[in-house]
This record gives C-alpha cells, structure tokens and sequence, in this order.
C-alpha cells in the first residue's frame, strides 16, 4: 500500500512476517491458547475461523502485546516477543512491534472526543513526530480512500458503526504499518455497514497488505483471504487455503463450524 | 415572667453566633428576619428553676483555660481551677450544685441564649456589646494583661510594641480571638504591630515558643500559669508589668435578674467572707488589685439591663466593608491557591493507583485513606503547630494552603480514578496499538476523557473547599467567616453579618457553577 513497504516485500514476498510457535496463555485456571502455532507470509491475507471462545481474539491479541502469554514465542518482522521478556525490554520491543502492526477493534475504539481528522493524524504526530501540514495530507488521503472524508470535522459519535470502522482502518493505516490486524472488524456492525467495511479491507488486501484477520464473514474469508487457519479449542487445528479448507475440511471442528455458519 | 418553666428559647439576635455554615444559618435568619423580630421570650425565673433542680448549668470552656478551669494533670484528673471552686462556693449559696457544660469560648452567650446553661462564666470581661443583650453580674476577678515574650526575644515589655521593631519589619503580637486582650491589641499602632488571633490561649504562646511571633498578650493569671508550665517554662518570660485592666463578669439571660441578684449577693458575701480571696490565692490569682472587689457597688441597673434593639441595622456592613472586602479576597486566595495543588496532587495519586507498579498504587492507596481519613483541622494543627517542633516553620498562609492542597487532593485522587475508570479500556489499547507509549496514551488519550467527565463533581469540590477555608482561621488567617465571627462578636449584629457573609459566599460560588457549565459546553459541542 505504502512506496516505503513496495521494496520490502519485492524483496522478501516469501519471508514470514508473522511466526508463532507454541503460544500458551491463561486466565487463571483456564488454559485460553494451548500451543497454537502459525505463520503469515508478507504479502499475505491469513484470515482467522473459528467458535466463539476458541482463543482466536486472545491470538491475535498476543501478537501486538495487548495480552501476555505464558509460553511460547512471537516474531513480528524479525522481532522477538517471548513470554520471558520483562520490564525495559518488554515495553521497548512493544514499541517497535507495535509500530510494525496497525490494529482494528471490533468496537472500533475511536476518540471520542476527537474529530475524524484528530483522530487520525493523532499518532503519527505523537509517535513519529509528523509535522501537522503533513500528517493532515496523509490523513485526507487515507480517508478519501475509505470513502469517509466528507466526514472530516464529525465526532465518532455521529457516525454509523460502518463509517466509523473505516475511520479505524484509516487511523492504522496512518502508522504506515507492515501488516494490520483486524480483529471481528464487522461483528459489531449491522449486516447493512458488514459490506462497506469488507469492501475497504478487501480493496487493502489486493494492494498487497500483510493482513490478519479474525473474522465471522466465511464469504470474506473464502473470497479474500490467502489462508485460512481454524482455531478451536485454543489450537490451529486445520490451516490452507481456503477453497480446500472450505471444500475438503480434514478436521471435525471445521466441519461443524462450517456447518453453523451455513445454517446461520 | 412567665408562667410556666418556658423550653429553651431562640432569640434570633444572637442565635448566629457559630462560625459554622453561615449560608444555613443565614437561611434560617432570614426566614427569622422575615417573620419580624421576635420578642425576647424569658424563661419563666432561672432562678426557680435552678433551686428546684438543685443544679446550675453553667457555660464554660476548658480548653487552655487554666488557671480558671482546666483538667487536673494529677488523678482522678477532675476539672479543676479559680472559676470552679468560686462556683463550687456560689452553688452553696444558690442551693445549688454546679454542672459544667462545654462550649467554643467565644460561643458561649449564644449557648447562654439557647436556653442551655443558666450562665456563663469563663473570663468574660465586661463589655458594653455584651451588655446590650444579656445581664452581667458584678465582677469576681479583676484582670490585668501581660506580655509573654520568648527568653532572649527582642521584646521586654509592653512598652516596646510602640516602638519601631529593630531589623525592620512589624511586632507580631498573638491574641486570643474576641478576647479583652485583642481589643487592647487592636488599639496599638497597626503600623508597627501586626495582630495575630488564635482559637485558643496556648495556642499563641506556642506560635511565640515556635519563633513565628515575637510576643503574646495574655490574661495576667493565665500568663502566671503558663509560664511555669511545661513547655513554656524556660522558654516564655513575663515581659514588663502587667497593663490595662477590666472585670471578669457572669452572665445570664436578660429577664433573670432575680438569678443575677442573686448570685451578686453571693459574689458580695463570698468577697466579704475572705473566702474569695482565699480562692484566689489557691491559684496564685491573688493581686492588690482585686482590693477593688470589696467595695464594689451593683452597677446601676439600667446601665447593664440597656434595652437592646431588635431591629436590624444594615449599614454596620457598609461600614465593615473594608474587613469583609480583604476577608473575602483571603478566602478566595485560599481557595485558589490550594485547589490547584490539590488537582495537580490528586491526578498523579489517581493515575499512580490506576495504571503505575502495584508498590506505588498500594502507597497512593494509604495516602488517600490517612489524608481522607482524619479531619482537616487537625492537619493544619498539625503542620501549623506540629511542624515548627520538628523544625519546619511555615507561615499562615503556606501552612493554609499546604493543608488544603494536601487534604483536598485525596478527594480529588478518588474522583479522578472514578474518572479515569469511567473511560473504555478499549481507549487505551487503541492507543498502545497505534504505537503510543503508556504515558502518552494517559496524556492525549485517557486523561482528556477522564477531565472531560469529573467536571461537575471537582466543581462541586471546589465549591465545598471555598467554604472550607472558614477552618484556616486554625493558622491565624482572618478569611470570610473568622471575620464574620469578629464583626458579629465585637458589633453584636449577627444576623446582619450573617445574612452578608453567606450572599458573599453565594456570589463568590455561582460563578465556579458558571464557569463550569460553561466548560462542559464548550467541549461537548466541539465538532459537529
């Protein structure tokens, strides 16, 4: 999306962006990640599947910090977040993760009591020191591209879930980041606004984004996504791409989860 | 007068003494001064009463009330002095046990007009101002006046105080508030002498042990007390002769005058006896001049029964405009000065308890409950009165401002966190996710939010601290409602001044409601 990723990925399209080994988190007695394991590509579009409380919304959590984990190791763009790594270090390698990684809530998560345009140009002033003028251009343009800048001066409060949704992914995306992870970006969002939110991500991933998103839309999903990996019971039971995962289902918790979501 | 032992009465012109909230007092005088002035209703012979009980409730207060009454260091600790035995003997005349009941000092006659004592007797000297509400007695004690001045101070008698202090600079003399020793305070030179009220007696000969005055005018047998008491012994000096001189008087409601006359033919009969002067030699009170007190002759009736008037009489404020001008700017400087601090204080105990290591919000924890918990008096005691001992010796107003600050922002902390805990956690992580660092996200994020919804209640906070001011009379500093107490003390106009103090307390707080509406508009129509 970005001409300061273009060489990159020209470079290392093959290489892993995102590598999970063994990720093991618990909520008290509750073992929430038993091991999972997954890697994505740069370049590519990993969307995440599974039933409710199979741990992929913690997963995808670990992966920018937002949630600790007791064991295992994640490595973002060469960096290591291992569940050792403490005080300093955690919070310095936190920063450079998460300047790597843009994130999409499923509540959106906009400042309230920012205008659109504050909302977006926030981080890049705080956090890389963009003169004003500038980040306001880039905000203008991210914004025309998620089709929300006639909205520039509104409060979130006064947009629909949908238009604010798109002002989220323009707010990542203002951090110029490696990969963005999306986590239930439409859940929130009345079937009516699930498209115009779709429409953006799925526009962004054709631009060659490092995307991650953990998701409900099985149509999205098939239709967009480079692989999809099954969670269930705190484990990558089943990964592929998606025509055989949704075709061919080797596993029985991806064929009971497709089974819902046709029924649904 | 009456027929019937009445219930205890509520005249309205005195019933205002309290420094206590002047706005709730005011509102009940104005509903008073609405329905016209009450006639003084008289309890139907005190006197009777009192023979029939075989009790007289007399009005005092022990605190540093020596050598008059005060608590007996040695057990069983009984409440002992001069005013006690005298009443001990009185009450053998009257037929009568004495019971004592406490009162704030300068309280006391509206106790007295409250219906619950039957007098009053603890050093009140005989003031026309006093006399125009309530019978006086004749005089058991003659008093004089003497400075107490620090062992190797500048000042060695009253005489000093008018000249120019050496160093520059003016005397700074301490007093007991409303006491005969501030009036004789006021009367010197305001250019060379700077006049220091206190709540209580020993107060001021602490303020003079701990440097932060040069000398103190005492009641002579109070000054000979203390001096040889711990911890002034040593440390104070009786400097020069004692000065000025006025009768300690009892007083009871008008209307009783059969109790006044009686217990004047006590007074004669305890005098003539020797019996008084044996009291008072008891305590070391014993001088030439309460020679005086043998001869002494009932003042004409109509001179201490002067009618007292019950119509209001407004233009006393026009004429104490000035002290209530410069009272009022003390409380607002107060007020000012502290809540800053106290917010600035308050959001880094909030942000430290919410989002800093477990060590540090467990430390917060315990400053918030101990500040919160003890009372806001006691710590500007503590830090005008405690500190000096230790070495730190602020004056009135850092210590004022100090304690308010100090107490204010546990309250404020605790609104804070309420604040900062009524922001979505997704705010934060939708910070952190964009690369913001954790101090950052609180600073751009989560604090403007929290700002945002904590409005009405600091307000209101701010609104409660200007009133709490009135408790800085503690470090000595006349605000709002110790000048209040002065002016209806030393004029008798309560009601007016009460009714004046509590609409300039209005007027100095509906601008803060003002200003803060206005604020909360401003920021919730920002953006369309």
């Amino acid at each position: 999306m970005n001409e300061s990723d273009g060489g990159c990925r020209g470079a290392a399209s093959d290489a892993a962006m995102i590598e999970v080994t063994g990720l093991v988190k618990r909520h008290g007695p509750i073992e929430v990640l038993r091991g999972a394991s997954l890697d994505v590509r740069r370049g590519e579009v990993a969307a995440i599947i599974g039933p409710s409380g199979s741990g992929k919304s913690t997963f995808l959590r670990c992966l920018n910090g937002l949630e600790r984990f007791e064991a295992g190791t994640v490595r973002v763009d060469g960096l290591d977040l291992h569940a050792q790594l403490d005080g300093r270090d955690r919070s310095a390698r936190l920063l450079a993760v998460r300047r790597r990684l843009g994130m999409v809530f499923q509540s959106f998560n906009l400042f309230p009591n920012r205008t659109v345009l504050e909302n977006v140009i926030e981080a890049p002033i705080q956090v890389l020191g963009r003169p004003r003028d500038e980040a306001v251009e880039t905000a203008k343009q991210l914004l025309d591209r998620v089709g929300m800048s006639h909205r520039l001066d509104a409060r979130p409060q006064r947009l629909s879930g949908g238009q604010q949704q798109r002002v989220a992914i323009a707010r990542a995306l203002a951090m110029e980041p490696r990969a963005m992870l999306f986590d239930e970006p439409t859940s929130a969002l009345d079937p009516r606004m699930t498209g115009e939110v779709l429409a953006v991500m799925t526009d962004l991933a054709r631009e060659g984004l490092t995307m991650v998103v953990v998701t409900h839309a099985m149509r999205f999903a098939r239709q967009v996504a480079t692989t999809v990996h099954v969670f269930s019971g705190g484990l990558v039971v089943e990964s592929g791409p998606p025509d055989s995962v949704f075709e061919c289902p080797t596993q029985e918790a991806t064929r009971s989860l497709l089974a819902e979501a046709h029924a649904a | 007068m009456e027929e019937e032992p009445s219930p205890p009465r509520i005249a309205p012109r005195l019933a205002a003494r309290s420094p206590l909230p002047p706005l709730a007092i005011a509102l009940g005088l104005l509903a008073a001064a609405i329905l016209g002035p009450l006639p003084h209703v008289s309890s139907a012979d005190t006197l009777a009463k009192v023979r029939a009980a075989g009790k007289l409730v007399y009005g005092s207060d022990d605190e540093g009330g020596a050598p008059f009454i005060y608590l007996d260091k040695n057990p069983p600790h009984a409440r002992v002095g001069f005013e006690v035995d005298l009443l001990a003997e009185l009450g053998k005349h009257l037929g009568a046990e004495p019971e004592f009941h406490w009162g704030l000092w300068e309280n006391l006659l509206q106790i007295l007009d409250r219906g619950e004592v039957d007098l009053v007797v603890n050093g009140y000297e005989l003031t026309p101002v006093r006399t125009r509400s309530f019978l006086a007695t004749r005089p058991y004690y003659v008093y004089q006046l003497q400075l107490m001045a620090p062992v190797g101070g500048l000042v060695h008698s009253m005489a000093e105080l008018n000249l120019p202090k050496p160093g520059g600079g003016r005397w700074r003399v301490g007093v007991l508030g409303n006491s005969v020793a501030d009036n004789y305070a006021q009367k010197l030179d305001p250019a060379l002498v700077s006049v220091v009220r206190f709540d209580g007696a020993t107060n001021a000969m602490t303020s003079v042990r701990n440097g932060r005055l040069d000398a103190t005018i005492q009641d002579l047998p109070a000054a000979l007390f203390y001096v040889k008491q711990e911890p002034y012994a040593g440390s104070l000096f009786l400097a020069g002769p004692p000065e000025g001189c006025g009768y300690y008087v009892m007083y009871v409601r008008k209307g009783d005058e059969a109790l006044r006359d009686a217990v004047d033919s006590a007074i004669d009969a305890l005098v003539a006896s020797g019996k008084h002067r044996e009291i008072c030699e008891k305590y070391g009170l014993w001088n030439p001049a309460q020679e005086v007190l043998s001869g002494w002759k009932s003042a004409d009736p109509a001179s201490t029964a002067a009618t007292s008037d019950d119509t209001l009489d407004f233009s006393l404020i026009a004429s104490f405009s000035e002290p209530l001008l410069w009272a009022s700017l003390t409380t607002i400087a107060l007020a000012f000065g502290s809540m800053p601090i106290a917010m600035l204080i308050g959001m880094v105990v909030a942000l430290g308890r919410e989002f800093g290591p477990r060590p540090l919000g467990r430390l917060f924890g315990a400053y918030v409950e101990v500040v919160r918990g003890t009372p806001l008096m006691l710590q500007l005691y503590l830090i005008f009165f405690m500190l000096p001992e230790l070495g730190i010796k602020l004056n009135p107003w850092v210590s004022g401002i100090t304690g308010l600050a100090i107490n204010y922002s546990a309250y404020e902390a605790e609104i804070y966190r309420a604040g900062l805990q009524a922001v979505p956690v997704g705010q934060m992580e939708a910070a952190l996710a964009l690369g913001m660092t954790k101090w950052t996200a609180l600073r751009r994020v989560i604090v403007p939010q929290a700002v945002r919804i904590v409005i009405p209640p600091v307000t209101s906070d701010f609104i409660a601290l200007f009133k709490d001011t009135s408790v800085c009379s503690v470090v000595t500093l006349v605000e709002l409602t110790r000048q209040y107490s002065i002016l209806s003390n030393s004029t008798g106009a309560a009601i007016e001044f009460g009714l004046a103090t509590a609409v300039i307390y209005l007027v100095m707080s509906l601008p803060l409601s003002w200003f803060s509406r206005w604020v909360e508009r401003k920021l919730d129509d920002k953006g369309a």
